[in-house]
């Protein structure tokens, strides 16, 4: 097995880790949890498959690009996901954040 | 590209992520699965400097495992993970059966991927394509190239999507401005000199990893992201302006998109086309806009830390055993 197959195998069992956590737990700070490990997972299929597309100057560069963009939104996404799951659950036990 | 051996590191690094990403997703106290989350992210940046890639090494460092964290520490420091309720047979069968589909599909995908056939171009793969005409984009670093020229629509998009999500927000806000944040007013003497130390030196570090993104490893984002963990550093040691609260806010949160939009139009209008550089002044271009972007990025994450901060005193009735501030 070579280092691609590897963490090919390893990205994948790590996308479906996170995306069934996400679908199947009802903690919200989880899911945010889910959706970035999911995202590491697919992240990181996209990275073994630049270094096996590679050429000689080195991997692909547009699949390193691909992520570099996916990990900007998914930090985004976070950020406004953690602040909706504090409103949530601030409005469910204090009954208003202020 | 030859085909590298699995070594005992890499062995140690996918076990790691594994044992990381089952205890983040599955431990009870919810401050612990943070912390095994930041675990996760810095073993992440050391899987793919294996993999080759240290763009995205210093990306994931730098956003992935410091700003996310920072992000999710400090929305759980006083909530414990709301225990999940065990309404009985329905649910415990819903969770076997979503193990095992998890499973087969897991494995299922591992099997095909694992089988993709050599992947380079001519093919899906563009490494050889980007290799070509990489004297054309203006930078010698085949991802800056493919970030800021040969694929800039993306990037274009990916800094929309990255203002939206931080008005998004700031909507969240009472009123939709950083002003119902209190500033940190007590600074400890310590963090006010470790801030007086490190604040110039990421603003160096920041600008370096700018330029550098030209040639080397580096861009818009490692820097964007370097600057904002300074910009937030600052504003806890004592200089509350380094996040503005309202008025000079959405400016610069906007200042990237806004130069984007505008080269846009100016090489539609006066050039080649839609974002069409020219070889001659491509490199300039790219530069500007990097540091436009840059700005932006940084003032985003910090904004998007600042808007997600508590209140200081904490809420009446409400039982905190984890609460240690």
């Amino acid at each position: 097995m070579t280092r691609e197959e590897l963490f090919l195998a390893v990205g994948a069992g790590l996308a479906v880790l996170g995306a069934a956590r996400l679908l199947l737990t009802r903690d919200l700070l989880t899911r945010v949890l889910a959706l970035n490990v999911a995202s590491g997972g697919v992240l990181m299929i996209l990275v073994a498959l630049a270094l096996r597309g590679g050429g000689p100057d080195g991997p692909d560069p547009v699949l390193h690009a691909l992520v570099l963009t996916g990990i900007v939104i998914t930090v985004s996404v976070t950020g406004f996901a953690i602040g909706l799951v504090r409103r949530i659950e601030g409005d469910l036990t204090e009954g208003g954040r202020r | 590209m030859s085909a590298a051996p699995v070594t005992i590191l890499d062995a140690l690094l996918v076990g790691g992520l594994l044992a990381a990403a089952g205890l983040t997703l599955f431990v009870p106290r919810r401050s612990t699965a943070v912390v095994m989350f930041l675990v996760f992210g810095v073993l992440l940046a050391i899987a793919w400097t294996r993999l080759g890639a240290p763009d995205v090494a210093l990306a994931e460092a730098a956003i992935g495992a410091g700003v996310t964290s920072a992000l999710l520490i400090d929305a759980v420091y006083e909530r414990s993970r709301r225990p999940e309720r065990a309404t009985g047979h329905h649910r415990q069968v819903l969770a076997v059966v979503g193990a095992v589909l998890a499973a087969v599909l897991a494995v299922g995908l591992a099997l095909v991927l694992v089988d993709i056939g050599p992947f380079t171009s001519p093919g899906p793969g563009a490494a050889d394509l980007v290799a070509d005409r990489l004297d054309e984009s203006g930078v010698s670093h085949p991802v800056t190239a493919v970030l800021l020229n040969f694929r800039s629509y993306d990037t274009l998009l990916e800094i929309a999507v990255l203002l939206v999500a931080v008005l998004a927000a700031l909507a969240l806000q009472p009123d939709a401005t950083l002003r119902g944040v209190p500033a940190p007013t007590r600074t400890p003497d310590l963090l006010g000199l470790l801030v007086r130390v490190l604040a110039p030196v990421l603003v160096v570090v920041a600008g370096w990893l700018l330029v550098a993104g030209s040639v080397a490893p580096g861009g818009a984002f490692q820097a964007g992201a370097v600057l904002a963990g300074g910009l937030l550093l600052m504003r806890l040691g004592g200089w509350p302006g380094a996040v503005p609260a309202s008025d000079l806010l959405r400016p610069t949160l906007a200042v990237g998109l806004t130069g984007f939009l505008t080269l846009a139009y100016l090489t539609a209008a006066l050039g080649a086309g839609w974002l069409d550089l020219g070889a001659a002044w491509a490199g300039e271009a790219i530069l500007a806009l990097e540091a436009l972007l840059t700005v932006s990025i940084a003032m985003t994450l910090a904004a998007l830390f600042v808007a997600n901060q508590d209140p200081p005193t904490p809420p009446v009735g409400v039982s905190s055993p984890e609460r240690t501030r």
